[in-house]
């Protein structure tokens, strides 16, 4: 063994050159200098030592092992999806999107990082198959009746009652993960609806819905569609328009929004209630209690290993980080809702990796850190590896996501009619309704949020065509000054690059970090890059 | 019986030999971000011609 550390520590000091964190350090090169122009397409791979590039190596085999996995287990479903759907295609940037994600990772939070995105990978090869299988525009398959397409924040969890029945996300594929995967891809579907004389001030998300409901890019699945409430114009619009073109008998599943009313819960609970007995009676099926309770206790368990990955997220010896965290989170939490094992297993595994790393005393990013920062507020979806460029350019590690805080309350696991309060708390606390949407006391929260995980610094997302949140400005900042936290409103335009582009968000960062902060860059080289032509 | 070593050596010498030819062809194409570049500039390129060359009925 020693002679195998001393073996790769002579190679690695012959090959530190070609290190790009080793070559920012010394002003001669950094992690852009390996890209061309505008494209995005690096001319080869980071080189981040023998150990952590094998490593890297290794995670991009099991992930090519799970594409192939998808297309062997349904290659002709897989042919005519690509063939099909414009969306597909921009699956193909997904090693791309990887290897931006984790630009600059080391030691443990690579290894971290890619448990988590395996997870993910893994799940989403086999829910494209899966979808893919069983569209009706592609000719259907034996489990197209067994799906019930629901919209894609309302959490999952309380449909595994139905033991037979398997709940898609209906948006999910065509539009919400894909546009993290392609920035290129969403404008399309924008530019569809905007054809029709859907206003262009509307948030991009709804747009771009509205846009793959009108162009047929929906696979049809399921005898009946259940859709959501959000408390914005757009974002009730799209909820029609999808229902119009779907054309499945459909169940409004709508929530309260003013959630910490007392009065809300027991609103909610009818609601859920409403909605088993509209898929009881569409689907022909009954709702069996003990299914729901198998599934609760996954996600109860994914929930307290949530809770205890906080307590090591308040310290600076916690591996897991920036984007590895919230994308995992969002996914697993939104999507996955305790559905699958396989994301207990991975948060037990992270946990112990989570662990020892704090043991040793082990700072992420060789211990480069200058700011934590809590990210409030819905991110710029087309942006996705802001927090890895955050961290490598300026040193500022994005400790928490406001989607991670999503509902983390207990499920029961024995009582019926305790669970189905406990689930409309749940669904209560969803992604963007439990912050974004939920009042003033929630929006405000991030206060104490931010203090309770030691950051001195809050970047606020700013999805510049929300007008709910566009009123909220100069209190936060009011408030962020009295308070004493460094404050940057990032503007962006949630699914459409093309209002502002990643690279004006950069430019608000490092405007801030350098006129403000008066600090110098980590890495000059990712200070200001043209990257408009990359997925 | 002094076959059955030499015809369990040989496999083991096939399956290293593939391991290793298996690896040595898939950390090039890694390294040089070979697979990336033929969807940026081959694949996508022509999915997306195929795409924008679709009819869809849009209508409303």
């Amino acid at each position: 063994m020693i002679m195998i550390d001393g073996l790769v520590q002579r190679i690695d000091k012959k090959l530190q050159r070609f290190d790009p964190l080793w070559q920012a350090k010394r002003g001669i090169g950094g992690l852009r200098s390996r890209y061309n122009d505008k494209t995005g397409v690096a001319k080869y791979r980071e080189w981040r030592g023998i150990r952590d590039t094998l490593y890297d190596y290794g995670q991009w085999m099991k992930n090519l092992g799970s594409m192939t996995v998808m297309v062997a287990s349904a290659p002709i479903p897989c042919l005519k999806g690509f063939w099909e759907y414009r969306w597909m295609g921009s699956y193909l940037g997904t090693f791309m999107f990887i290897d931006r994600l984790f630009e600059g990772y080391r030691g443990y939070e690579l290894r971290i990082a890619h448990h988590n995105m395996h997870a993910i990978v893994q799940s989403l090869t086999k829910k494209i198959a899966l979808v893919l299988s069983n569209d009706k525009r592609l000719g259907g398959g034996p489990l197209s009746d067994q799906m019930i397409p629901y919209d894609e924040v309302l959490p999952p969890l309380f449909l595994k009652g139905f033991k037979d029945l398997i709940p898609i996300p209906l948006q999910t594929l065509p539009e919400f993960i894909i546009c993290d995967i392609d920035q290129q891809l969403e404008p399309y579907y924008i530019d569809v609806a905007e054809s029709f004389g859907l206003p262009a001030d509307v948030c991009s998300r709804c747009a771009a819905e509205t846009g793959v409901a009108i162009d047929d890019a929906f696979p049809i699945i399921g005898k009946a569609f259940l859709t959501t409430n959000m408390p914005c114009n757009a974002s009730e619009a799209t909820s029609m328009f999808q229902r119009r073109r779907v054309g499945l008998p459909d169940m409004p599943v709508t929530l309260a929004m003013i959630h910490n009313e007392p009065g809300a819960h027991p609103y909610s609970t009818q609601m859920l209630k409403d909605t088993i007995a509209f898929i009881e009676k569409e689907y022909g099926v009954t709702y069996d209690w003990d299914e729901l309770f198998k599934y609760a206790k996954e996600l109860n368990e994914q929930n307290t290993i949530e809770l205890e990955k906080w307590e090591f997220m308040k310290t600076p010896y916690c591996a897991l980080v920036g984007i590895a965290e919230s994308l995992y989170r969002l996914y697993s939490w939104a999507s996955v809702n305790g559905q699958d094992p396989y994301f207990t297993k991975t948060d037990r595994k992270v946990l112990k990796l989570i662990t020892k790393a704090y043991d040793e005393k082990y700072e992420p990013f060789s211990g480069k850190t200058r700011h934590r920062a809590f990210l409030w507020g819905p991110s710029a979806v087309y942006y996705t590896d802001f927090p890895t460029w955050a961290e490598n350019c300026w040193g500022i590690n994005i400790v928490l996501n406001m989607d991670s805080t999503m509902g983390h309350n207990q499920i029961s696991t024995t009582d019926p009619e305790e669970a189905i309060k406990d689930l409309a708390l749940l669904s209560e606390k969803a992604t963007m309704r439990h912050h974004a949407v939920g009042g003033w006391e929630n929006v405000n929260a991030i206060w104490e949020w931010a203090k309770n995980f030691n950051c001195d610094m809050v970047i606020f997302n700013d999805n510049v065509s929300c007008k709910g949140m566009n009123g909220v400005h100069a209190m936060m900042e009011e408030q962020a000054r009295e308070l004493g936290f460094h404050f940057i409103f990032l503007e962006h335009d949630l699914e459409d690059c093309r209002t502002i582009s990643r690279r004006d968000m950069r430019k608000r960062i490092s405007d801030y970090m350098s006129i403000v902060l008066n600090e110098k860059p980590l890495d000059p080289t990712l200070v200001d890059f043209d990257d408009s032509e990359a997925y | 019986m002094k076959k059955l070593p030499t015809f369990l050596s040989k496999i083991i010498k096939t399956l290293l030999i593939t391991a290793l030819a298996g690896f040595a062809v898939t950390f090039t194409i890694y390294m040089t971000n070979a697979e990336n570049k033929l969807i940026y500039y081959v694949i996508r390129p022509l999915l997306n011609k195929h795409y924008n060359a679709q009819v869809r009925d849009r209508r409303v």
